[in-house]
This record gives structure tokens, sequence and C-alpha cells, in this order.
């Protein structure tokens, strides 16, 4: 039986060599888009426990979620917004996201560390766990 | 994250399956390790509709963002049914055409014309990159998901959510135009 997914269509191979030349090199990454990325998936995982810690202990994440959720909104929000933060809207989108901290990671500053780039996160998603529950 | 970090052994089976389960350093470093491993399919993916490599970034980082939000708690975990980059390339595009769509320079192409339409006369370019560029975008996309990325064709036509049919009809097209085009004869000597 003929395979139907098999590609009957075929270029020659100098053709081939020129679409695969063609095809654009990627820019360099700079550490900075790493370092949010990274900072990135320490935040989304940062509650994870093992396994054998995470049966039945939903109930408990809940409630501290929550209660952070509370806190932040009640204590943190305001002083944050009240002041000049180099750590909030910096994509100037009208909101503060993940991509505000690949925004910071991109910028020129080279003071901006690891640790600043996890807080950051951090309070990024700690934002939305408020403002979704 | 240093670039020059050695290349994680395991499968993307594997890393997305802590990802799903491990405990937070365990999925941190998976995750670091699949957008290590991607990273330069993604943008390629991704300078393949934008064209300049600010924006190709910024899809970069849209794509992972939204890989990590399949993992719980936000999502409900993945599991590999296909390989990853068949999950990654729909996204990347998809966040090249919103980056385009927000820039107002998307502008839609192959995918509105019908596929069975005969091949159309040849671009009058010995420039590669200007006759992919006269392509209908439907049919440049199958030809670098085959010969470009080295896809069979079930995958192409997951890849893009499209029949199998119109996976051929497309490639039958575009090499048919490719092969007549100024850039083949000149590759040929004619």
């Amino acid at each position: 039986m003929p395979d139907e997914s098999a590609n009957n269509e075929e270029l020659p191979a100098a053709l081939v060599d020129a679409l695969k030349a063609g095809d654009r090199t990627p820019p360099t990454i700079t550490a900075g888009i790493d370092r949010a990325v990274t900072a990135m998936a320490r935040s989304h995982f940062r509650d994870r426990q093992p396994s054998w810690r995470r049966r039945g202990s939903w109930a408990a994440l809940a409630a501290s979620v929550g209660l952070i959720a509370v806190v932040a909104s009640q204590v943190g929000g305001p002083l944050l917004r009240d002041r000049a933060d180099p750590y909030g809207d910096v994509d100037g989108s009208g909101r503060i996201d993940i991509a505000d901290v690949f925004a910071l990671a991109r910028s020129e500053q080279a003071t901006v560390t690891q640790a600043d780039l996890d807080a950051f996160a951090m309070r990024v998603v700690s934002i939305k766990a408020g403002a979704t529950r | 994250m240093a670039r020059v970090r050695r290349q994680d052994p395991r499968s993307d089976e594997a890393l997305v399956e802590v990802c799903n389960e491990g405990d937070a350093r365990e999925a941190a470093e998976a995750f670091e390790a699949l957008y290590r491993r991607h990273t330069d399919y993604v943008l390629r993916v991704a300078l393949r509709f934008v064209p300049d490599t600010d924006t190709a970034l910024d899809v970069l980082q849209e794509t992972f963002a939204y890989l990590l939000r399949r993992f719980p708690p936000t999502g409900e975990g993945l599991e590999l049914t296909a390989k990853l980059t068949t999950l990654l390339y729909p996204v990347a595009k998809n966040n090249a055409i919103t980056a385009l769509r927000k820039a107002g320079r998307w502008e839609p192409s192959g995918d509105v014309l019908p596929d069975d339409l005969p091949a159309p006369e040849p671009a009058d370019s010995d420039d590669l990159q200007k006759v992919l560029g006269a392509l209908p975008q439907g049919q440049r996309e199958v030809l670098q998901l085959r010969f470009v990325d080295d896809l069979p064709l079930n995958e192409i036509s997951e890849v893009l959510g499209i029949p199998l049919g119109t996976v051929k009809s497309r490639l039958h097209l575009g090499v048919a135009r490719l092969k007549s085009s100024d850039f083949a004869k000149s590759l040929r000597g004619d």
C-alpha cells in the first residue's frame, strides 16, 4: 500500500541547499533574555514541591495563594504604583506582565541582575494571581 | 543562563514530563533545557514571518511564555504526541502574525488563494528570496517545512492544521514554480 504521507515532490539538491542557506540565521540571544526566561520559569514553578508533598496539600496551597493575593492587593499595590518603579510597566503597555520582565532584561541597564529579574517575575505572577481570584 | 552550557541529554518527552510533575528546581531546569534546545528553531520560524530581529525576539519570548503557561499551576500540563516543534511552530507563527498585525504590517495572502490553480508564471528573478517572496504564503510555508525543516508531509499537515491533500497540492505548486524560476535556471546554468 502506498504511503499517503510520502513526499513525491522533489527538488534538485542545489535548490534545497539554496533554500536552507536562505533561511535567515537567528540573531544572537543576549544574556538578558536568557535571564528573563530563567526568571519566568523559576517564578512559574516556585511553589512546586516534591510529588509526595504535593498530594493532599491543594487546600493549603490555595489558601496561601489567596492570602498572598489579598496582601499584595492591599499593601503592595498602591505603594508600588505611587513611586517611580523601574520594575513596573517597563514596556508602557498599560499593564504589568511577563513582557515587562523581558523588556527589563533586554534593556541596556547593566545593573539588572538575575535576583532583580526573579523578584520582578514573582511580583508579576502575584499581581496576576490577585487579578484572577 | 550561559549559552555554552552543555546540552541536556534528556529527550523532549522526558523534559516535558519533569515540567509537568517535577519539583520547583527540577521543573525550572527542565524548562530552561527545552528553551535552550528550541530557541534557534523558534527564531528561524519567527524570521520567516517578521522582518526584523527585535520582533523575532519578542515572538521567541511570547512563544516560551505560552509554553510555560501550559504547565501547572496555570495549565493542565502537556502530553507530547508529536515532536515539540509541531507545537512550537504554530505558536511562533501565530505570535509573529499577531506582532505584524499590531504593527499594521500583516497582509494575508496564500492561505486565501485556491490551491488547485495551475502554477502561475514564475517570478522573474534570479534572487531566491524574491522568488519565495512572490509565492503565496501557503506554498512558501510548505516548501520551507518540507525542504528546510525536513518534515514529512503528515507532520506538515499537523503543524499547519490543514488536510494532507492541501499540503500535497501546495507543495506541488510551490515546487513547480520554484523549478521554473530564473533562480533555478541560473543554478542549472541555462
